[in-house]
């Protein structure tokens, strides 16, 4: 009574529903990047580092008990007590006889290390002109030999090749006997035996890359700022390395002075003092100008400060600002101002420098204002000419 | 494959022919011989050929399938859908000693489906047809440009983490809240006194309403027309499978029994009765610290043949579910049989409770219905709709706590559906609680 027939295997069926399983992952996959980005220190790790991103949303949730609740299980043999302990909770999930109560759990963290973070980060983000407009890699152009053409200038003569024309017409002339050896007759160079080396001109890109942290570190820096500034320098650095094959970074913390330092104490250093800008800029054209020349260096340059200045030094930072900016393929001021305490007393939302810097804007320098760790990813997306989400 | 369709049809009938003879009593069966990838296709779906689509399910495959890969869990041997004729599929992997395990197996449950009472109304005729006109629905306001795939999504993972709140009886027919308030009107015009203080015939619901998604559906002035529709495609399935969840102790152990009854009694070449005994024993294999429900289901079915009788066992197939078939036939010497131990975690570590002895196993077997079928899920029912459209859910608290987190994240949903204000009440750590 009971029938038989083969599974018509038409279309996949759950193909659909698998792709847009694969996409939400993907999605909350991102979202949990941007978190990350807000929360865990990560730049200046190691790139190895592995880091666990909880991907939230596509976990299914029901109302369920807590671990108050009492279970019933078999046991293997008869040889069990009362109060006898059969499992420890840790966070390993496969301790033991302790059934799994929220199935799947352990679905839902990937584990990636940093460089694949960035590679997620930056491959698959939505930065669609990104390469076009602003990695213009620096070329130099560089000459290569090719062959030997007969017209050329005095230097470039190639004596051997020339020579070796002139035996083989010399040769020639034995042979059809215009001239004899033996009678030690001259054999002098005719125009037509010179040969002259060939150059090639060749550009080659180079992708190198310096960049600039910039940061101030005086008394209004707050460790929240500083913390802003950090998360944000580490996409910048993730990004840049991601695009260049060699990156040198320079750290440089600035107070009422300006100095290089470490990537440990840039952002370890206290606070204290005044704020001027001046000094860090002109020591950033310094150290270019000694270092990183820009006709070999892609020259980036990020300045994190919360926009406070000395009126005295508005002018000369200004000065010093558009001249780093014309060496620069980059060069952002970024205003971090989290708790907007220093701006409370004036109309604007924006410092002093900010407006300043208004002025000066075009495709090379760009204006970035962050007020929490929230707004870093859209201010990088937006720094780099992304698509704002 | 090492079979022909000829080899199933001939084994077929002669199954069919022992279960005959035992009156045994199912749905014809159309086997469906599927490959393994059509298998996890169809467990994904709860093996619905005609399942709306959902990404959930798409997790569902690609769980089961790297599942198998790693070699941590084996495919079901059977899945079959309560449907009339009942539909299964026979993975054409498997040996044939197996697939005659699993034609057994499969009479065994069709039976159940057709005679048990929590099944009466499921409407199994028309199951297919009726899944597929809700998956043409959902499928049209996923393609309608006005809403979209994104939207249908969104009341659907609401609908999903809701779906099985409601009523845990059958084939009752409720009364509307108007038949309730008239009944409540009728008692107070006879007697105040009959009805209790906690009434009040001006409050919707009057009394507690557990048919959560229903209750939103029709009183959320917050949704349209379509997600209403949707809403009550997810409680009607729900309402399909419950009984599923609700039997699945008996049901295994009702297929087990028959499947082991009738391989014993067909004559089997001495090599697949090796095989039969093999898949048999590690179907019934008993999971360490768990309840492995085939092993559970078939003992007590086992323990009622032999000291009750055949009659018996046909009886409690018709009239139980698992609590009910648990609180009467789980004895003393059925818990010792398998060992069964409670246990629960104090601080950090997971100790022994109560073990089957002469003290422990009627708190045992009190602790296992907690912790059967939808037991294991908290029952919350509505509570009250305030003038304001704020929505009191409260749950009722048997001693366990609601997970928090995971709270949280479903009043999300609720909020999504419900579209005003809610609020749940709950005790945590014997506290009342607010959420």
């Amino acid at each position: 009574m009971s029938t038989f027939r083969k599974h018509k295997s038409i279309a996949d069926r759950s193909a659909t529903d698998r792709a847009r399983h694969k996409q939400k992952i993907d999605k909350a996959l991102k979202e949990g990047i941007r978190d990350i980005v807000a929360e865990e220190s990560i730049i200046g790790q190691d790139g190895k580092k592995k880091i666990r991103i909880p991907v939230k949303g596509i976990k299914e949730y029901q109302f369920v008990y807590g671990d108050n609740s009492k279970k019933v299980g078999s046991a293997p043999g008869k040889d069990i007590h009362r109060g006898q302990k059969i499992a420890e909770d840790s966070e390993d999930k496969n301790s033991g006889g302790k059934p799994g109560d929220k199935p799947g759990e352990e679905f839902y963290d990937v584990e990636i290390t940093l460089e694949e973070l960035a590679q997620y980060l930056f491959s698959d983000l939505e930065l669609p002109d990104l390469d076009k407009k602003k990695f213009k890699f620096l070329s130099a152009d560089t000459f290569k030999r090719k062959g030997f053409r007969t017209k050329g200038i005095r230097p470039r003569l190639s004596k051997k090749e020339s020579i070796k024309q002139k035996i083989r017409r010399k040769k020639m002339a034995v042979k059809v006997g215009t001239f004899n050896e033996e009678e030690d007759e001259r054999f002098p160079f005719h125009d037509a035996d010179l040969r002259y080396k060939h150059f090639k001109v060749k550009e080659t890109e180079i992708s190198s890359a310096a960049i600039f942290f910039i940061m101030d570190i005086s008394g209004s820096m707050s460790t929240a700022k500083k913390y802003i500034a950090r998360s944000f320098f580490f996409l910048l650095y993730q990004f840049l390395h991601h695009k260049y094959d060699n990156v040198e970074v320079v750290f440089i913390a600035h107070t009422t002075e300006a100095k290089e330092v470490n990537e440990k104490d840039f952002f370890s250093l206290a606070p204290s003092g005044g704020t001027l800008i001046s000094p860090a800029i002109d020591l950033t054209l310094d150290v270019i100008e000694k270092r990183y020349h820009p006709s070999n260096w892609n020259i980036y340059t990020f300045h994190c400060s919360d926009g406070d200045n000395w009126s005295e030094d508005e002018e000369k930072a200004l000065k010093s600002s558009q001249q780093l900016k014309q060496i620069s393929q980059l060069y952002a001021f970024c205003e971090i101002d989290p708790d907007s305490e220093s701006s409370q007393w004036r109309q604007t939302d924006n410092s002093r420098m900010y407006d300043l810097y208004q002025a000066i804007i075009d495709k090379k320098f760009k204006l970035i204002r962050m007020t929490s760790p929230k707004e870093i990813w859209p201010a990088f997306k937006k720094l780099f000419g992304g698509r704002l989400e | 494959m090492e079979w022909t369709f000829e080899d199933l049809q001939v084994w077929d009938e002669k199954i069919v022919k022992h279960a005959k003879s035992y009156n045994l009593d199912w749905y014809p069966i159309d086997y469906e011989v599927c490959d393994y990838h059509d298998m996890i296709g169809y467990m994904s779906y709860i093996g619905m050929p005609t399942h709306y689509q959902h990404w959930s399910y798409g997790k569902s495959f690609e769980r089961t399938h790297t599942m198998y890969n790693l070699g941590m869990e084996g495919l079901p041997y059977e899945m079959i859908i309560n449907s009339d004729p009942s539909i299964s599929y026979l993975m054409s992997e498997n040996p044939m000693p197996l697939q005659i395990l699993i034609m057994a197996h499969c009479v065994g449950h069709s039976d159940f489906f057709k005679n048990n009472r929590m099944f009466k109304h499921t409407d199994a005729p028309n199951v297919i047809s009726r899944f597929r006109n809700g998956a043409k629905r959902i499928k049209k306001y996923i393609d309608n440009p006005n809403i979209g795939i994104d939207a249908v999504e969104k009341i659907i993972d609401s609908c999903h983490a809701l779906k099985y709140h409601n009523y845990r009886e059958f084939g009752i027919n409720r009364p509307t809240h108007k038949e309730v308030k008239q009944k409540y009107i009728d008692l107070l015009n006879f007697d105040s006194k009959l009805v209790p203080d906690s009434i009040d015939i001006n409050r919707i619901p009057i009394e507690p309403d557990y048919d959560i998604l229903a209750f939103i559906a029709e009183h959320s002035r917050n949704l349209e027309d379509w997600q209403r529709d949707i809403i009550h495609i997810i409680r009607d399935e729900s309402r399909y499978f419950m009984p599923q969840a609700m039997t699945k102790i008996m049901n295994e152990g009702w297929a087990s029994f028959w499947h082991y009854k009738i391989m014993s009694e067909l004559d089997l070449p001495q090599e697949f009765h090796l095989a039969f005994l093999k898949s048999h024993n590690q179907v019934l294999r008993p999971t360490v610290g768990q309840i492995n429900p085939y092993h559970l289901g078939f003992t007590i079915f086992k323990w009622i043949h032999e000291n009750k009788g055949l009659d018996e066992c046909f009886i409690a197939r018709e009239v139980h579910n698992d609590e009910s078939f648990i609180r009467t036939y789980l004895n003393r010497d059925i818990c010792e049989e398998l060992n069964l131990f409670s246990y629960s975690k104090k601080k950090k570590e997971w100790t022994i409770d109560d073990i089957s002895d002469e003290d422990g196993w009627k708190q045992i077997r009190e602790d296992l219905i907690k912790n059967v079928g939808l037991n294991s899920m908290p029952n919350i029912y509505i509570k009250e709709l305030q003038k304001d459209f704020t929505l009191i859910l409260e749950h009722e608290h048997d001693g366990r706590d609601l997970d928090l987190d995971y709270a949280h994240n479903v009043c999300e949903h609720i909020i999504d559906l419900w579209g005003d204000e809610f609020k749940l009440y709950t005790v945590i750590e014997d506290e009342p609680f607010e959420i």
